[in-house]
């Protein structure tokens, strides 16, 4: 397979694209601030000590608003890209997506389970009603994922065939159940597990954004480390060990550090899908199969991919909102066919 | 100070005072309620409005506004760009973190209830006059109001002496297609049971209905609440898609009556008493007319 492009002009490029649409990001909204406004803001943000007169509606939609929604797009993006690496790898097939381990069908579960019971967890302490529907997910989805690993290990070892089979299974049961939340769901409740199925980066806090940074950022450390070993799992698994990589200890951070990173942003963001399956493909379209290459710049395409559909979201129907799932495969997918014919020419 | 300037002193802090007083009462709104924008518009603050969402859509003239999209996923952002005095909603209207950021912005959050009786109204329409400088007209509406309702309670109650309640069913459709039956617990069911009508539905929420338990209820009257179509074209859909209604009591005497879905979500709004006077006139047909 040849590259469309070099991997040191992939990464001046994609760090150039993810810049402009943290900045784009930053600088557009449906509230329209003077640029030199949103800079002076911006500089106060980071410490800058400037005068604050006639900065604090621009100081208040930079800092509380549209900063936690870059941020939680930047995180969201990049591990949602970086996970769907890892799952192209850890089932050597270009088409295995995050979803496959139940990671996301577990989340919408435990989504489901707090959007529409939420009332009969009624001895609920005040502070943490807010955070319910996060930590639902996020448990959900590492439950169903916990639950799926160990359905695919037999005597000491990890079968991946079975563990995809156990995932759709798992995957069936989890939308069923779903499904029979969404018939118990009055309307007003049904409207939110919709809306939260269509993810959004809408209302992003500073105290939902912590643990998913914390837990992105530990991924997108980890995982590029072990990419050699991903290029080994390319050859087979048989080679891979032959090569003196521990297969089943590969397997097992690949699907730990997936449940963890797609759990985390799909409690934050909501379901946001494409990302995870289109992006890898993409970079690996653009630059070849090498995982050193593909781990790190798809953090970058991920994120910014994001960043600008967000954009698109917050802006097409201003002063109303998308939600930011349709956004992405309306962008991505044309763009995906597109280079997919080309690569075939 | 000599008498004359105090006077005048006096008429000048009570002129300002005045004015102070109007000029702290918001004035550019931003409803995301449907019942609550009929109650600003009811009480003339139409032209205060400046953004509403989509459950928003009477008067007519609201669909004209700018749209701040469903009242729980609503965007931050998208309301700051309106600049709005204040943002008024039931307490439906989400999500909390964007609650927090627009109250951030100094903007005055006005949560309601959409409980549906007569002590919420109250204190929603007095709280909402004092918003909009429209104390009387607040008194007046509700007073009036309530005699619609007391009306229609005694007039519901006298029709039952003599008459028995009809066996109703409520059904909330999309184009005729799939209906939902309206249950117990629902806003529809109090509306049935307010025009005098006896809910053949036993179950809680809306849920959809198998032909076959459709065909056992045989209903003396079919009320249709159609998201997509009005009129004699949603009757006709309704029918179509679901022919089995054709051998109901209801269908033979042509007893199947339109309700405005709007009237089922938020509360209670300002079109329900004429709703449910037409609901029991339907109900208990006057003699001698079939």
């Amino acid at each position: 397979m040849t590259t469309l492009v070099r991997p040191r002009g992939l990464f001046i490029g994609l760090t150039l694209v993810c810049l402009l649409a943290i900045w784009l990001s930053l600088a557009l909204g449906p509230v329209s601030l003077p640029l030199f406004d949103t800079l002076r803001a911006a500089l106060r943000l980071i410490g800058v000590p400037l005068a604050p007169q006639g900065l604090e509606q621009a100081e208040l939609i930079l800092g509380q608003i549209r900063l936690p929604r870059t941020l939680l797009g930047l995180a969201v993006g990049g591990v949602l890209a970086l996970s769907g690496v890892a799952m192209q790898g850890l089932f050597r097939n270009p088409l295995a997506d995050p979803g496959l381990v139940g990671v996301s069908s577990g989340a919408a579960l435990g989504a489901a389970i707090a959007i529409v019971g939420g009332s009969f967890f009624g001895g609920l302490p005040e502070w943490f009603g807010p955070y319910l529907l996060s930590v639902c997910a996020f448990l959900g989805g590492l439950g169903v994922t916990a639950l799926v690993y160990r359905l695919g290990r037999r005597n000491g070892q990890t079968h991946v065939a079975t563990m995809l089979l156990a995932g759709i299974a798992l995957t069936a049961l989890a939308s069923s159940a779903v499904g029979l939340f969404t018939y118990l769901a009055d309307d007003a409740t049904l409207r939110t597990l919709t809306f939260w199925n269509l993810g959004s980066l809408n209302g992003a806090s500073y105290a939902r954004l912590w643990p998913l940074l914390i837990i992105s950022i530990g991924v997108a450390l980890w995982l590029p480390r072990r990419a050699k070993a991903l290029n080994a799992l390319l050859l087979g698994e048989s080679e891979a060990g032959h090569l003196g990589i521990n297969v089943e200890r590969l397997k097992r951070e690949l699907v730990f550090c997936t449940a963890l990173g797609v759990g985390a942003a799909v409690a934050a963001a909501g379901m946001i899908g494409f990302v995870g399956l289109v992006v890898p493909h993409l970079v690996r379209l653009l630059a070849g199969p090498d995982h050193k290459v593909l781990l790190p710049a798809s953090v970058l395409a991920g994120a910014s991919l994001l960043l600008l559909a967000d954009l698109v979201a917050r802006l097409a129907l201003a002063p109303a909102e998308l939600p930011i799932g349709i956004v992405t495969a309306f962008i991505g997918a044309p763009f995906f066919l597109y280079l997919l014919l080309r690569g075939r020419a | 100070m000599r008498p004359k300037t105090r006077v005048a002193m006096l008429c000048a802090g009570l002129l300002l005072s005045h004015q102070a007083a109007a000029a702290d009462l918001p004035q550019r709104w931003v409803s995301a309620g449907g019942a609550l924008s009929e109650w600003v518009s009811a009480l003339g603050g139409e032209s205060k409005l400046v953004g509403v969402d989509t459950t928003s859509q009477h008067p007519e003239s609201m669909q004209a506004l700018p749209s701040i999209g469903y009242q729980r996923s609503l965007s931050a952002e998208g309301i700051l760009s309106l600049r709005p005095d204040i943002l008024i909603g039931t307490e439906e209207m989400g999500p909390p973190p964007v609650l927090a950021q627009v109250k951030a912005a100094k903007v005055n959050v006005e949560l309601f209830s959409a409980q549906p009786d007569l002590p919420t109204l109250e204190k929603n329409v007095t709280h909402l006059g004092q918003l909009l400088g429209a104390q009387e007209e607040a008194a007046q509406l509700l007073q009036t109001y309530q005699q619609q309702l007391q009306a229609q309670e005694v007039r519901v109650a006298q029709v039952q002496t003599t008459r028995k309640a009809p066996d109703v069913l409520l059904l909330v459709g999309h184009a005729g297609g799939k209906p939902l039956i309206a249950g117990k617990d629902t806003a529809a069911d109090w509306l049935l049971q307010q025009a005098g009508g006896h809910n053949l539905a036993t179950h809680t929420g809306y849920k959809p209905f198998s032909v076959e338990s459709l065909a056992s209820l045989d209903p003396e009257v079919l009320v249709f609440a159609d998201r997509a179509l009005t009129g004699e074209a949603a009757k006709t859909a309704l029918f179509k898609e679901n022919p089995i209604l054709n051998s109901s009591r209801a269908a033979k005497a042509g007893r199947v009556m339109e309700l405005d879905p709007t009237l089922l979500v938020g509360g209670l709004g300002p079109r329900l008493p004429a709703a449910l006077r037409t609901l029991t006139d339907g109900f208990y047909p006057a003699k001698g007319g079939q």
